[in-house]
């Protein structure tokens, strides 16, 4: 079919781990990437969560608080508006993006529709590189002499402007995300064009993991609505460096600063659900691999899928309720907002029916599969409070909002992420994970994550404004400080229980067992490969039979004595008549356990 | 879409034609939708930049606004016609790049490069008139849109004059590649794809 030819392994160490072309080794580039940035961004929100818990005390040694030596530890008004933006920002771009999508984008579609590559590996090589730079850009700009990027993460004219944020640091910051999101272009226009191009002869669009698709869908969001950040971005730039007036306005210029909120969140909607794709693709195939069991109307799930990406396009005028907009276009905004929930709500119910009866196998990332079904149905549930016009006037820029995204953007999506981490280390590595390790790090993880995101969630519903440097000062606030405190020490556990999967994850490399090609007897392709596979993927590219999630197909049982098959493996006797080769009574296999 | 570009006929040229190999076909096709996707991208980035002046103009109480001139059409003009022209050249210079005829695809390719310059040349012309008379970055929020939208086309125009300028030294050099067929043709996207933004900047900045 199409041209892949087989390229002999690069031997030397820069062509092999550094200006690789294997996007195996991509992926985990970005992974080791997306790691170290969520490490710095986890250890801004510690400081963050200090700072709350305990307004105005030194951050202690082992939070980092060394690094404020110049002000003895203590979170000043002006670090902290710097801590909190870059916290953002680098958790966004940095951290999930590279770790879910730029990861497991790489490692898993041409894996999964049986491509010895990305269609143009170059490209993708490049696309990682570029991503580095914005890295250092990101690193550069904490250190300008005026503080670093201190806007807020949604970086809003005109405090992001030289008038609000002079310095260096917050023009590093916005070029950083500039030069991120070329990244992410030619990152996206390499997964668009491999799935469209490179699938395996059978491998038809619905036979696609669900995991491919939720990566293909927000590969066409990033392609699309990416380059509307990067003019935003840019523009804003121009106006930083070269003295333009595109959103300055009043006396020092003619621009419109809710010109930026357009840009910005044309973009922002859509990247929710750029971050939130691939999780739900991950968990869509992983509630029906460990549940046993065909996915619940799969079509339906992907279905949902599109649907949402098309309507997410048309929702983002709900981030600017107060903005002074047309009532008229806030009602069209609001309504369409409360209908992206009902593809969402038919994803979430296809994701139950999947369990419901199945037989369930609590392995470590289908936990962390339930993990994220469960904050992501809390997330879910409390945007509809901020998508409705009525209640969005209350509780807009309060830490409610901040709680909701969290939940949706966060513990959904690095819940989501661990899920993909446990289950295809085997496959990276060639090793596999504890598994004690690994439930230790899922409770810890999924209660606290929780009751982090839900304290936030409370004292803003209780009024406490997002991004306040110390709440307290106000007196109306004075009695959520106990609340903040039990928080904060939600957030230091949820910290705390990161260190079983550092341990497990780097310990395993060398120590864990080595794993067979299929440890989780799963039928998509890229278990058909030695484990891991070699830097060609498939010596010759399978033929696909089937749909990704066939288990316990009793015709299947009765001929192989187990309850999977492959994709694109062929019956031993196709031509059998499933009649005779029923089982004879539900009890009498034995194959499924 | 593949099956086009495959009937491309070996027409009544000396040279003999080689049918291209099934899976170089394929790559082909690989690239060009990579390619489509590319610049759809790239089409919203403009689309985006649209928007921005579209708003900014429709808040503006009057247009061109107080102090401004408005922009001249002559040069401008003269200069989409150029960008079509060049589009139309480059249509024959791929023409005949498909019938293997390298001295026709220079000449035409030639004409197209020579075009491009001359509207980057008319382009710098206008903008040190402009400048001169006063239209800074500055200048009521319309000089600032205006030196971003078409600087930042010629930034597009600088890359395809590059990019046809580097596929013409491999046609040159007789390079027989596999790949040359669909770097003339990616080349020639990028190409038209410019002519069509600069099409619409003529259109929204300086016509309407």
């Amino acid at each position: 079919m199409d041209l892949q030819p087989i390229h002999p392994e690069p031997t030397s160490f820069i062509k092999k781990y550094l200006f690789t072309t294997d996007h195996k080794v991509i992926a985990k580039q970005f992974l080791w990437t997306g790691f170290i940035f969520l490490f710095i961004g986890g250890v801004l929100a510690m400081w963050i969560r200090w700072q709350w818990g305990f307004p105005n005390e030194p951050v202690p040694a082992i939070l980092g608080g060394g690094l404020l030596h110049e002000s003895d530890g203590i979170i000043g008004p002006s670090t902290y508006a710097s801590v909190f933006t870059q916290h953002g920002l680098i958790m966004i771009f940095f951290a999930i993006t590279p770790a879910l999508i730029g990861a497991f984008g790489n490692f898993c579609i041409p894996l999964m529709i049986g491509a010895r590559d990305m269609a143009f590996p170059k490209l993708n090589m490049f696309s990682y590189w570029t991503f580095v730079i914005s890295c250092l850009l990101v690193l550069a700009s904490f250190f300008p002499d005026m503080g670093g990027a201190a806007a807020g993460w949604t970086t809003y004219p005109p405090l992001s402007t030289n008038v609000g944020t002079p310095g260096w640091g917050q023009t590093l910051m916005v070029l950083a995300i500039f030069v991120t999101g070329t990244a992410t272009i030619m990152g996206s226009v390499n997964y668009v064009t491999t799935v469209i191009r490179l699938r395996a002869p059978g491998m038809t669009y619905m036979r696609m993991p669900g995991t491919v698709w939720g990566l293909w869908l927000t590969a066409i969001l990033n392609v699309l609505f990416v380059p509307v950040l990067a003019a935003g971005a840019l523009l804003l730039v121009f106006d930083r460096v070269f003295g333009t007036e595109f959103y300055i306005a009043g006396a020092n210029g003619n621009g419109d600063p809710i010109l930026f909120q357009h840009l910005f969140w044309i973009f922002g909607h859509p990247e929710v659900y750029i971050l939130i794709l691939p999780a739900w693709g991950i968990m869509t195939d992983l509630m029906s691999f460990f549940s046993r069991k065909p996915a619940f109307w799969f079509k339906g799930s992907v279905y949902a899928m599109i649907a949402v990406t098309i309507v997410s396009a048309v929702v983002y005028g709900h981030h600017m309720f107060l903005t002074g907009m047309n009532p008229l276009l806030g009602h069209t905004f609001m309504l369409l907002t409360l209908i992206i929930s009902v593809p969402a709500e038919m994803l979430f119910l296809n994701w139950l029916h999947t369990m419901w009866h199945g037989s369930i196998r609590l392995t470590v990332p289908m936990l962390f599969a339930l993990g994220a079904v469960f904050v992501f149905g809390l997330g879910g549930l409390t945007g509809i409070y901020l998508g409705t016009i009525s209640t969005d006037i209350y509780l807009h820029d309060t830490m409610f909002v901040v709680g909701h995204f969290h939940f949706t953007m966060a513990a959904a999506t690095f819940l989501g992420t661990f899920a993909a981490v446990y289950l295809w280390y085997p496959k990276m590595f060639g090793r596999k994970m504890n598994v004690r390790l690994g439930k230790t790090h899922f409770w810890g993880s999924v209660v606290f994550i929780t009751l982090l995101f839900g304290g936030q969630m409370l004292v803003g519903y209780a009024g406490q404004q997002r991004r306040l440097w110390d709440p307290f000062q106000y007196t109306f606030l004075e009695h959520l400080r106990d609340l903040n405190l039990w928080t904060t020490y939600a957030a230091f556990l949820l910290g705390i229980f990161q260190i079983p999967f550092v341990i497990n994850f780097i310990g395993s490399m060398w120590k864990g067992p080595k794993a067979e090609a299929n440890p989780w007897e799963l039928g998509t392709l890229e278990w058909t490969l030695p484990s891991p596979p070699p830097n060609y993927n498939f010596k010759e590219i399978p033929t696909v039979y089937r749909g990704p999630h066939e288990y316990n197909n009793p015709e299947v049982k009765a001929v192989l004595g187990r309850d999977w098959v492959g994709q694109s493996e062929v019956l031993p006797d196709a031509k059998i008549e499933s009649d005779e080769n029923r089982p004879s009574a539900p009890g009498s296999d034995q194959a499924a356990e | 879409m593949a099956a086009s570009v495959l009937m491309d006929p070996p027409l009544n040229d000396a040279k003999p034609v080689v049918l291209v190999h099934p899976n170089q076909q394929a790559e082909r096709t690989t690239s060009f939708v990579g390619m489509v996707i590319f610049l759809g991208s790239w089409a919203v980035m403009f689309a985006a930049l649209f928007f921005s002046f579209g708003l900014h103009r429709s808040a503006a109480a009057e247009w061109p606004p107080p102090g401004v001139q408005p922009l001249p059409l002559l040069l401008p003009g003269i200069n989409t016609v150029f960008i079509l022209l060049s589009s139309v050249f480059l249509h024959c210079a791929v023409r005949a790049s498909r019938r293997a005829n390298t001295t026709r695809f220079c000449q035409w390719m030639a004409g197209t490069l020579v075009l491009g310059i001359g509207f980057l040349a008319s382009q710098i012309h206008v903008w040190t008139g402009l400048w001169e008379s006063g239209l800074t970055l500055r200048s009521a929020g319309f000089g600032s849109y205006f030196y971003l939208l078409t600087v930042f086309h010629a930034v597009h125009v600088v890359v395809g004059l590059a990019l046809l300028l580097w596929v013409t030294l491999h046609q040159i050099r007789q390079t027989k590649t596999v790949k040359q067929p669909s770097r003339i043709r990616l080349a020639s996207m990028f190409w038209h794809f410019v002519g069509v933004v600069w099409v619409l900047t003529f259109v929204i900045v300086y016509a309407l």
